[in-house]
C-alpha cells in the first residue's frame, strides 16, 4: 500500500520535472497517469491496489458515522425512558486483530460509539473488557461488534 | 505489574507530532499573532511528558537522547549572542536588526533577529522544563 503511494506520487512527480511545469494541476495529471500505470502493471504488486484500501478506510468512516447516528438514538431512548429496566454490563470480546493501531482504532471506534465503552485490554491483547449500558444478550452484542467495526478494520488492513 | 497500555501508546505515537508540530507553529507565529519562544517551548515540553506518561523514561531518554541541560545553555548561549552582536554593529546592546528576503517556497519573508532570541527563550524553557521532570521522575 504504501509502496504504491509513494510510487504513483513519485511518477507525478517525475510528470511534473517532464513537463516542466510546476502547478497542482499538472501534478494531479502525473498522478492520475500514475494510477492508470499502476493499475495496467497491478499483477506485479504483491498487495491488492491500494484504492481499494482507500475505500475500504471511507467504509469504514461511513460506517463509523451510521453507528453514531443509530445509537445516539438508543442512548437517547434509554435516558428518556421513564422506567430504569436496562441491563447494564461488562463482557469480554475475543478479537483476533493483531496489530497495535487495529486494537487501538477498534476500541476508539467502540468507546465513541455512545453504549459502549473499553474499559481494559488484556495483557495478550486477545481479549477486550467491555461495558454496555443496555445489552439483552451477551452473544448479540458481541456479533453485533465482530461482525460491524472488526471486520471493516480487518478489510482495511487485509494486505 | 505489567499493564496492557496499548491504547495510549499507540495514540501518544500519533498525537505526539501533531502537538510537536503545533508547537512549532505557535513558535513561529509569535512575532504578528499570538505565540512566541515560551508558549511554543511550553507546548513541547507537553509533548515530551506525554511521551513520558506513555512510555517510561529510559525509552523516553533513548528515543530523545538530548542532554537536557545542554539545550538549556545553547539557548542561553543564543539569547545573549543576539544581545551581543549588537555590539559590533556600533548600536546599544540589545538592538534587533531586521531586513525583508525572498526566499523559495516562502516567498518575501522579514527576518528578524528577534527570531533568533525567541529561539534562544524556546530552547531554555524546553531544557529547562524537561530537566526539571526527568530529574524529579528518575531515581538520579
Amino acid at each position: 500500500m504504501a509502496f504504491q503511494l509513494l510510487l504513483n506520487f513519485f511518477i507525478a512527480l517525475v510528470w511534473m520535472f517532464m513537463s516542466t511545469s510546476f502547478t497542482a494541476s499538472t501534478f494531479i495529471i502525473g498522478f492520475l497517469i500514475g494510477l492508470l500505470l499502476i493499475i495496467m502493471t497491478r499483477r506485479f504488486f504483491s498487495d491488492r491496489l491500494y484504492i481499494w484500501r482507500l475505500w475500504a478506510t471511507l467504509k469504514l468512516a461511513l460506517l463509523f458515522f451510521k453507528e453514531l447516528t443509530l445509537s445516539n438514538i438508543s442512548v437517547l431512548q434509554v435516558v428518556l425512558r421513564p422506567k430504569m429496566n436496562i441491563q447494564p454490563m461488562i463482557f469480554a470480546l475475543p478479537t483476533d486483530l493483531e496489530h497495535d493501531w487495529e486494537i487501538t482504532l477498534l476500541s476508539s471506534l467502540i468507546t465513541l460509539t455512545p453504549g459502549t465503552i473499553v474499559l481494559n485490554v488484556s495483557d495478550d491483547q486477545k481479549t477486550l473488557y467491555i461495558h454496555a449500558i443496555d445489552v439483552d444478550d451477551v452473544d448479540d452484542a458481541i456479533d453485533s461488534i465482530k461482525n460491524s467495526f472488526e471486520k471493516a478494520i480487518k478489510e482495511v488492513s487485509r494486505p | 505489574m505489567k499493564t496492557n497500555d496499548v491504547i495510549l501508546q499507540t495514540t501518544t505515537k500519533l498525537v505526539f507530532f501533531i502537538i510537536f508540530l503545533f508547537s512549532i507553529h505557535i513558535f513561529f507565529a509569535g512575532h504578528y499573532t499570538p505565540g512566541g519562544g515560551f508558549v511554543g517551548g511550553l507546548l513541547t515540553t507537553g509533548a515530551i511528558v506525554l511521551l513520558l506518561l506513555a512510555f517510561d523514561l529510559k525509552t523516553v531518554q533513548k528515543a530523545l537522547p538530548f542532554n537536557f541541560t545542554i539545550v538549556t545553555g545553547i539557548g542561553l548561549l543564543l539569547a545573549l549572542g543576539t544581545a551581543a552582536g549588537s555590539i559590533f554593529f556600533n548600536v546599544p546592546f540589545f538592538t534587533h536588526a531586521f531586513d525583508d528576503f525572498t526566499l523559495p517556497l516562502f516567498g518575501t519573508t522579514s527576518l528578524h533577529t528577534a527570531m533568533i532570541f525567541d529561539a534562544g527563550v524556546y530552547l531554555v524553557v524546553v531544557g529547562a522544563a524537561v530537566t526539571m521532570i526527568q530529574t524529579i521522575g528518575g531515581d538520579a
